[in-house]
C-alpha cells in the first residue's frame, strides 16, 4: 500500500491503507466522519445524542445511515430472543463499564429492558418513551469502518483497507491474509483468513474485563456475561454486519443467523476448541 | 461464586488494602488471557465488590497450594523474603489454576498456567478439560468443522497482513487501567 494514515476516533486505534495517496481533504474527511459518529452514539460523552436520550428521553434525529443500523439491531435482537439488544447499554453502564470507567458494579445482573414499548428505531430516528442509555457498541464500530471506506471509494479509491483494531473493510483486487488473534495469547495465532472485497470483524470477551466475570460482552436476555464463546470472527460484505454477527454469536448459534445473513465465522470456546463455517476461505491451525 | 484463573494474581499481590483497587488490578493482570476463560459471570450470584466469597479463595485452596510450581500462591510478595523489586506488584513465579464456569450444557473447566516475571506475563499455557459429552453435543449440533483445541502459532513466526484479534484495547480503557493501576500499586 502507498499510503497509510493512522488516527485514534472512538476509543480505539484506526489504520486506513490506499494505494492511491491520501490527499489531506479525504484524511480531514475520515476524521470528521468519526467525529459526527461519535457525537451521536457514545455512551462515554456528555454531550452526545445517546446520552441527551439517557438524560430525558424522546427523539433522537439519526442521518440515513442511522436507519440501516437500527434494521440491523432489530434483526439480531429478534433473532436472539432479545440476547442482542441496544438496551444493554444501562445494564453495561451497572456492572462497572460506565462513562467514568469506575468499574464498580452497582447492581445486580438483570435483563435488559424490553425493546417493545419503550424503544423506537425509525428511519429518520430513534424515541425513547422514557430515557434509557443505548448502546450501539454491538455493530456500531463496523458501521463507520463501513463509512470510511464509502467515503474513500467515493473519492475515488479502488484499493483501500479501513481497519479499526482488527475490524476491517477491504475494497480492490486479490486478497490479504489475516491472522487470526489467539484470546488467550495475543502472540499467537489460531489461524488465518482471506480477504478478498468484504469486511472481517473480530470480538472476544477478554477484550475488556474489569472483575470477576465482568467484560463488555451481556446477554441482554439475562443482564449477565457471556460464557463458553470467547471470541467470534466473522467475513461478510460489509463491516457492520459482520461486527454485529460477531456480537450475536456470543448469544445465538451460527444455524439461527444463517437464513439471514450470508456470512462466514470462526468460533472460539472457552475449553479451547474452536469451530468454523464449513466455507471459510482460510484455516485453523491444527 | 466460584473459584476463578483471575484469583490467583490477587494472591500473588498480598495485602492490598482495599478490596477493590486488589479484585480490579487482579482483573487487569491478566486483562487479555484469563478475563474470558475465568468469567463466572453466568453463575455469580452477587459480583458486588464487597462480595466476601469473591475475595481470595485461592490463598487457602488445596489446589493453588498444589499447582503453584515455584512459588507458593499464599506468600504475600511484600512480606516474601526479599527477591521482588521494591516497585513490584506481583510475586515472581508460575502459577497454575483451574476456572470453572457454566456452559449452557453445564459446568466446564480449563487449566491455564501463567509465568509472571517482574509483573510481565511472559508465558502463557491453557489447558482444557475433558469436556462432558452434552457440551459436545451442543457444540456439534450444525454443519462446520470443530477444531480439536488451538494452540496456536506464533505471529512472528506467520506471514500474514493483518491480525484480527483483541489484544488492541481501546484508548480509554488503557488510560483508565493505567489510572487505577498506579492506585491500586502495592
Amino acid at each position: 500500500m502507498a499510503d497509510s494514515f493512522g488516527f485514534d476516533a472512538i476509543g480505539t486505534r484506526w489504520r486506513v491503507d490506499t494505494s492511491a495517496p491520501l490527499a489531506r481533504g479525504e484524511r480531514d474527511g475520515l476524521l470528521r466522519l468519526a467525529e459526527e459518529y461519535d457525537a451521536l452514539y457514545s455512551r462515554f460523552r456528555e454531550d452526545s445524542g445517546i446520552t441527551a436520550l439517557a438524560v430525558s428521553g424522546g427523539f433522537l434525529a439519526l442521518p440515513g445511515h442511522g436507519a440501516a443500523l437500527g434494521r440491523l439491531l432489530r434483526t439480531l435482537h429478534d433473532l436472539t430472543g432479545g440476547g442482542v439488544s441496544p438496551l444493554v447499554g444501562e445494564r453495561l453502564a451497572a456492572q462497572g463499564y460506565d462513562a467514568e470507567y469506575s468499574f464498580v458494579p452497582t447492581q445486580e445482573p438483570a435483563p435488559a429492558r424490553a425493546w417493545d414499548g419503550l424503544l423506537e428505531w425509525t428511519a429518520d430516528g430513534v424515541t425513547l418513551a422514557r430515557p434509557a442509555l443505548l448502546d450501539v457498541g454491538a455493530a456500531g464500530k463496523g458501521q463507520l469502518v463501513d463509512l470510511m471506506l464509502a467515503h474513500l471509494v467515493a473519492g475515488g479509491h479502488e484499493d483501500a483497507i479501513v481497519d479499526a483494531s482488527g475490524d476491517m473493510r477491504r475494497t480492490g483486487a486479490g486478497s490479504i491474509t489475516v491472522a487470526l488473534e489467539h484470546p488467550y495469547d495475543p502472540t499467537s495465532a489460531i489461524g488465518t483468513v482471506r480477504l478478498g472485497s468484504g469486511a472481517l470483524c473480530a470480538s472476544a470477551s477478554n477484550r475488556r474485563v474489569w472483575g470477576d466475570g465482568l467484560h463488555h460482552v451481556l446477554d441482554g436476555r439475562t443482564g449477565r456475561c457471556v460464557d463458553t464463546v470467547v471470541a467470534t470472527w466473522v467475513l461478510a460484505r460489509d463491516a457492520m454486519t459482520a461486527d454485529g454477527l460477531c456480537t450475536a454469536l456470543f448469544v445465538a448459534d451460527p444455524a439461527d443467523l444463517a437464513p439471514v445473513f450470508d456470512f462466514d465465522y470462526v468460533l472460539m470456546y472457552s475449553d479451547g476448541r474452536a469451530r468454523t463455517s464449513a466455507a471459510l476461505p482460510g484455516a485453523l491451525f491444527p | 461464586m466460584t473459584p476463578r484463573t483471575t484469583d490467583l494474581p490477587a494472591a500473588a499481590i498480598g495485602r492490598a488494602p482495599g478490596a477493590l483497587p486488589r479484585r480490579v488490578l487482579t482483573a487487569l493482570a491478566a486483562v487479555s488471557i484469563l478475563g474470558a476463560a475465568g468469567c463466572a459471570g453466568a453463575e455469580a450470584e452477587t459480583p458486588t465488590v464487597e462480595s466476601p466469597a469473591a475475595e481470595s479463595p485461592t490463598a487457602e485452596s488445596p489446589a493453588a497450594e498444589s499447582q503453584a510450581a515455584s512459588t507458593p500462591a499464599e506468600t504475600p510478595a511484600a512480606a516474601g523474603a526479599g527477591d521482588a523489586a521494591p516497585d513490584q506488584s506481583y510475586e515472581d513465579g508460575t502459577y497454575t489454576e483451574t476456572g470453572t464456569y457454566q456452559s449452557p450444557a453445564g459446568r466446564e473447566e480449563v487449566g491455564v498456567t501463567l509465568t509472571l516475571e517482574a509483573d510481565v506475563v511472559t508465558a502463557v499455557e491453557v489447558e482444557p478439560m475433558p469436556s462432558n459429552p452434552t457440551t459436545e453435543t451442543y457444540q456439534g449440533r450444525f454443519a462446520g468443522g470443530i477444531s480439536d483445541t488451538i494452540v496456536g502459532r506464533k505471529l512472528d513466526e506467520l506471514s500474514v497482513d493483518k491480525v484480527a484479534g483483541s489484544s488492541l484495547t481501546s484508548g480509554g480503557f488503557n488510560e483508565a487501567t493505567d489510572k487505577i493501576k498506579s492506585e491500586a500499586r502495592l
